[in-house]
């Protein structure tokens, strides 16, 4: 960690002098990310070793940020145990239900998304903000009318139950109707006008501007539903269909307590693997400027 | 509404809805119908009219009542701590990683955006670790003496770091997307007209990210009012329910290891929803007149 | 360019939900299989595997399925309300039992007893069995007990001359404090581990109780003695700190006594270096003494599906653990068949301490009181501020009475039906 931030600092010194000039906003910027960066490393730095400790270490008095004696114990000890938490298994299962579920939500945001701020039909504005306001309701005893959609639906213990119910979510079709907004209305008009139906103007010109935002909703959805624990819990029952972050809170006692803790942090490191890879490779899209005011740049 | 002759908006508008009357409004139109009836969850509700409504508001010697000022308290005050951070920082380290001169913003976002990652569960037992006297950070290193967990201001205070350090990716995202498509030009014309990096902020990239801002600041503080995890994990609540959240009462009216409460729990839930969607308008309505 | 992407994502929905669509449910409602459900997460989960698997070993007509839930009584709830997918066995806690009677959500073991002869009171610890009798039907079968225990570190007791406490086996609070002023700096005479059931064991060892005559009774001054004994413990600066893990510091060998449960024998045991044995939890009387205790109970929650087949296969396959679940005994837990623990295996088992006599086996104290789980939550809210000093202890018993009070009127619904 220190290494990357002394290159960064150094290629920045060489563009720096290249111009023969280091701002103050730019110096302000470093020190500022720098510090950031070192705060919010050491707690994962901390949990990473703290996998490869023995529960004797864990216990020993004094802070260490890294092990005395590393050892791969716990990694071992999670990867055997294929029959009561098959870890490997429920990382497979995440992987599809997240991907599935993203997949879908892409599709029906931009769909719904485009009805809501390109169509013009009675009572849209009344009716979108009517289902956001339900949508803020916090659900909690509604597990019950909820599970039993569920069942009455056939899909408790299938994927069907973490891949659907979410598709209803509000949030980032709240996201996309704003962005669709700022998009100029001559664009669509003129292909009206041309004779396009609304589902070309939506497949052929709204598509191709709203996919900044899309995508940094298919990252949202993807890390929500590899995150959510309260309804997998509740509609699986089959270890070996369930996603990791239900199968995680097996490894606890009746007590809610971790015996072995270094067992735990093994396991939330191996859980954070996928959705750690597809952030990076999605980075690299976000980055590259995309404007979530509006579709076109001003 | 009366539908039009064209269908073609049934067909954009009409999938989303047909799953959201399924997955929402039924199970959210039951949740405020228990909210009317004592109900243990496996019987029958049995209607009690506005009963539950009238003691948790009126009746303070109940402790219905108690538990839900206090805990509709201990939430306001974790929205209130933990709000404007989630907004504030991400929208500075969005700034700071938007200046052209630095480098490696894909580490940078990286190592901000992986604590969002980390199940609850498990951050929350690094920070008690952390937050531990003999084996942590604030004890050996700062020296610190006390047992944060059962102290105030110390309590709420591990709660919040371990809020802000796991929540700050999400809104940070948002914010660089943001800024990164504001118009190069004007920019550059204010540059011409002199003017520095921080009235460059005030003048032309916080306007230009007007909506993200709105959006991230109502889903924000929504996402706020249903904390439970973290005051659970980190003080369960301690010490003297000073960190108990609404969330986590309503939560063991409904699932507590007694016979459940579930007519109660949804009148606290309808009540705290009523809250959220009063303060998630207001926000909405105010930011969009502002800046209009 | 745009198509081609559409059309990669169009086949990889229509890939998803065939997928999707292959995921039915498999083993539902399976004539030949007994879907048993259990709370038993963490390495527990793993033992019971154990025990279910050496079962079908045995090639049983109906096999056993074991299903380890994280949230078993939400779980409960909802199978129960839908009516599908109920499980034909499940375990359950002992305090569990008196509110699924109340609502008629439990299916009593007549057939099974009458299945397996065996079955009986006779040949279970006393209190595990009479847990699940509710006015004289039994409606559950024992697995064990699992009580809070007092772990000591062998050790420390050497080296602060304690090892007389364990004499009598009943430490009391008076011997805790006369370490006062004697431990160098960082030792703690003891933790403050799952301490609303030590002070729920000192209720009794006062000679009181939580309820009378079915109403709770828990602003009692026998209640408030108790707390202000073990108060002085704290003030005396013999508790480990409020607010620190005193788990983690037993195990870092800084604490003489740990009351935490049976079930961390195998965690303590993990740890190098650490020397312990176990004992009673201390008490504020010195004469008596007792480890509050519950108990895993097998039980089955009304299903009509579930044919007379299927019970026979349940009695079976108690019969089974009845006999076997030495294994069981791995887990930390007290298993509650007499013939087990009667058994010279189970004699090398740490907590088989708490079956060597008599007096022991009593001293295991499970609460049966129809609404102890709304007493337990109010202890395990308010019990730590009382015992530290946080709260006057008369406040706080007000409050804890008054909490209990009104979930009980909330949950006795029908009974007040004249809403506002």
């Amino acid at each position: 960690m220190s290494n990357q931030v002394m290159n960064l600092d150094k290629s920045a010194v060489a563009v720096g002098r290249k111009r023969a000039k280091i701002s103050v906003s730019q110096v302000v910027a470093y020190v500022f990310l720098a510090a950031l960066c070192l705060i919010w490393i050491v707690p994962v730095v901390f949990g990473i070793t703290t996998s490869f400790r023995s529960q004797t270490e864990v216990v020993s008095t004094g802070f260490r940020l890294l092990p005395v004696n590393w050892i791969m114990d716990n990694y071992t000890a999670i990867l055997d145990n294929t029959s009561t938490a098959p870890i490997l298994r429920w990382l497979t299962n995440s992987i599809f239900i997240a991907t599935s579920h993203t997949f879908l939500v892409v599709v029906v945001i931009s769909i719904t998304g485009y009805g809501y701020a390109r169509m013009n039909f009675k009572g849209r504005n009344v009716m979108f903000f009517t289902l956001l306001g339900i949508s803020f309701f916090p659900g909690v005893v509604n597990l019950i009318p909820a599970y039993k959609i569920i069942d009455a639906l056939g899909w408790v213990n299938t994927a069907w139950a973490m891949v659907i119910p979410g598709l209803a979510g509000m949030g980032n079709i709240f996201l996309v109707r704003q962005f669709m907004l700022g998009i100029p209305k001559d664009l669509d008009e003129s292909a009206k006008v041309d004779g396009a139906s609304d589902f070309r103007i939506y497949f052929s010109i709204m598509l191709p501007l709203i996919k900044p935002v899309l995508i940094v909703c298919a990252l949202f959805s993807f890390t929500g539903s590899w995150n959510d624990f309260l309804w997998p819990v509740i509609v699986y029952t089959d270890v070996d269909k369930m996603p990791v972050t239900a199968g995680l809170l097996l490894l606890q006692d009746i007590y809610g307590n971790y015996r072995m803790i270094g067992q735990l942090m093994g396991s939330a490191i191996l859980a954070i693997i996928p959705t750690l890879a597809l952030f990076l490779f999605a980075q690299k899209y976000f980055v590259q400027s995309i404007n979530l005011n509006s579709g076109i740049k001003g | 509404m009366k539908k039009k002759l064209n269908l073609a908006p049934a067909f954009f508008v009409g999938p989303h809805l047909i799953l959201f009357l399924v997955f929402v409004v039924i199970p959210t139109v039951y949740g405020i119908y228990a909210s009317f009836t004592q109900w243990n969850l496996s019987g029958a509700p049995n209607w009690v009219g506005f009963a539950n409504y009238h003691t948790i508001l009126f009746d303070t010697s109940s402790t219905f009542h108690n538990q839900f000022f206090n805990g509709l308290k201990n939430t306001l005050l974790f929205v209130l701590l933990t709000v404007p951070p989630l907004i504030i920082l991400p929208l500075m380290i969005a700034v700071a990683l938007s200046h052209k001169k630095v480098k490696g913003k894909t580490f940078i976002q990286s190592v901000l955006y992986v604590p969002g990652l980390i199940s609850i569960s498990a951050a929350a037992l690094i920070f008690t670790l952390i937050f531990n006297k003999q084996l942590g950070i604030t004890g050996n290193v700062f020296g610190s003496t006390v047992a944060w967990a059962t102290h105030q201001p110390y309590a709420w205070i591990t709660i919040i770091v371990l809020t802000i350090w796991g929540g700050i990716g999400g809104n940070m995202i948002i914010y660089r997307a943001s800024i990164s498509g504001v118009a190069e030009e004007l920019y550059e014309s204010a540059e011409l007209d002199g003017a520095g990096p921080i009235r460059k902020f005030f003048s032309i990239t916080l306007p230009s990210i007007n909506f993200p801002l709105i959006y991230t600041f109502v889903m924000t503080t929504a996402g706020a009012f249903n904390v439970f995890g973290q005051p659970l994990m980190m003080t369960d609540g301690g010490p003297q329910q000073s960190t108990a959240v609404l969330m986590m009462y309503i939560r063991q009216l409904a699932f507590g290891s007694g016979e459940s409460i579930a007519g109660m729990a949804s009148a606290m839930a309808v009540l705290l929803g009523l809250v959220i969607l009063v303060i998630s308008a207001l926000q909405y309505y105010v930011m969009n007149r502002n800046t209009n | 360019m745009l198509k081609k992407k559409l059309g990669a994502l169009i086949t990889g929905i229509a890939v998803a939900a065939t997928v999707l669509a292959g995921c039915g449910n498999s083993n539902a409602g399976d004539p030949k299989t007994i879907t048993f459900w259990t709370p038993l997460t963490g390495e527990d989960g793993a033992y019971m595997d154990n025990l279910v698997k050496e079962y079908n070993a045995t090639n049983p007509d109906i096999k056993v399925k074991h299903v380890v839930t994280a949230d078993m009584y939400t779980k409960i709830s909802t199978v129960l309300s839908s009516g599908k997918g109920v499980p034909d066995l499940a375990i359950i806690h002992a305090d569990r039992v008196p509110g699924y009677v109340k609502q008629n959500q439990l299916e009593n073991m007549s057939t099974v007893m009458q299945a397996q002869p065996e079955l009986k009171e006779d040949n279970y610890l006393p209190q595990a069995w009479g847990a699940g009798n509710i006015d004289g039907t039994q409606y559950t079968v024992p697995l064990d007990i699992h009580s809070n225990v007092m772990y000591y570190n062998k050790d420390l007791l050497k080296k602060y001359d304690a090892e007389s406490f364990l004499d009598d086996g009943n430490v009391t609070v008076d011997e805790l404090l006369s370490l006062k002023g004697k431990l160098a700096e960082g030792d703690f005479a003891v933790n403050d581990a799952l301490l609303s059931w030590v002070m729920l064991a000192q209720v009794q060892n006062l000679g009181g109780d939580i309820q009378q005559d079915g109403k709770p009774t828990v602003n009692t001054d026998i209640i408030k003695t108790a707390i202000e004994d073990v108060k002085q413990v704290n003030d005396a600066g013999l508790m480990t700190p409020f607010g620190e893990d005193g788990y983690l510091m037993f195990q870092s060998g800084n604490v003489l006594f740990s009351t935490d449960g049976t079930w961390s024998s195998t965690a303590h045991a993990s740890v190098e270096g650490l020397n312990f044995g176990v004992t009673n939890v201390y008490s504020v009387s010195p004469d008596k003494f007792t480890n509050r205790a519950s108990s895993h109970l097998f039980a089955m929650f009304n299903n009509e599906k579930r044919s007379d087949e299927k019970e026979q296969g349940v009695a079976a396959f108690l019969e089974f653990i009845r006999e076997n679940s030495i294994e069981w005994a791995k887990a930390g837990q007290i298993p509650a068949s007499k013939e087990v623990v009667e058994s010279p295996d189970f004699k090398n088992y740490m907590q088989s301490f708490f079956t060597t006599d008599e007096k022991e086996i009593e001293s295991l104290y499970i609460y049966t009181y129809e609404y102890y789980p709304y007493v337990a939550e109010a202890f395990d809210t308010y019990i730590n501020d009382l015992v530290r000093g946080n709260t006057p202890i008369d406040e706080g018993l007000q409050t804890m009475q008054k909490t209990v009070e009104d979930k009980i009127a909330e949950a006795n619904s029908g009974a007040k039906t004249d809403g506002k």
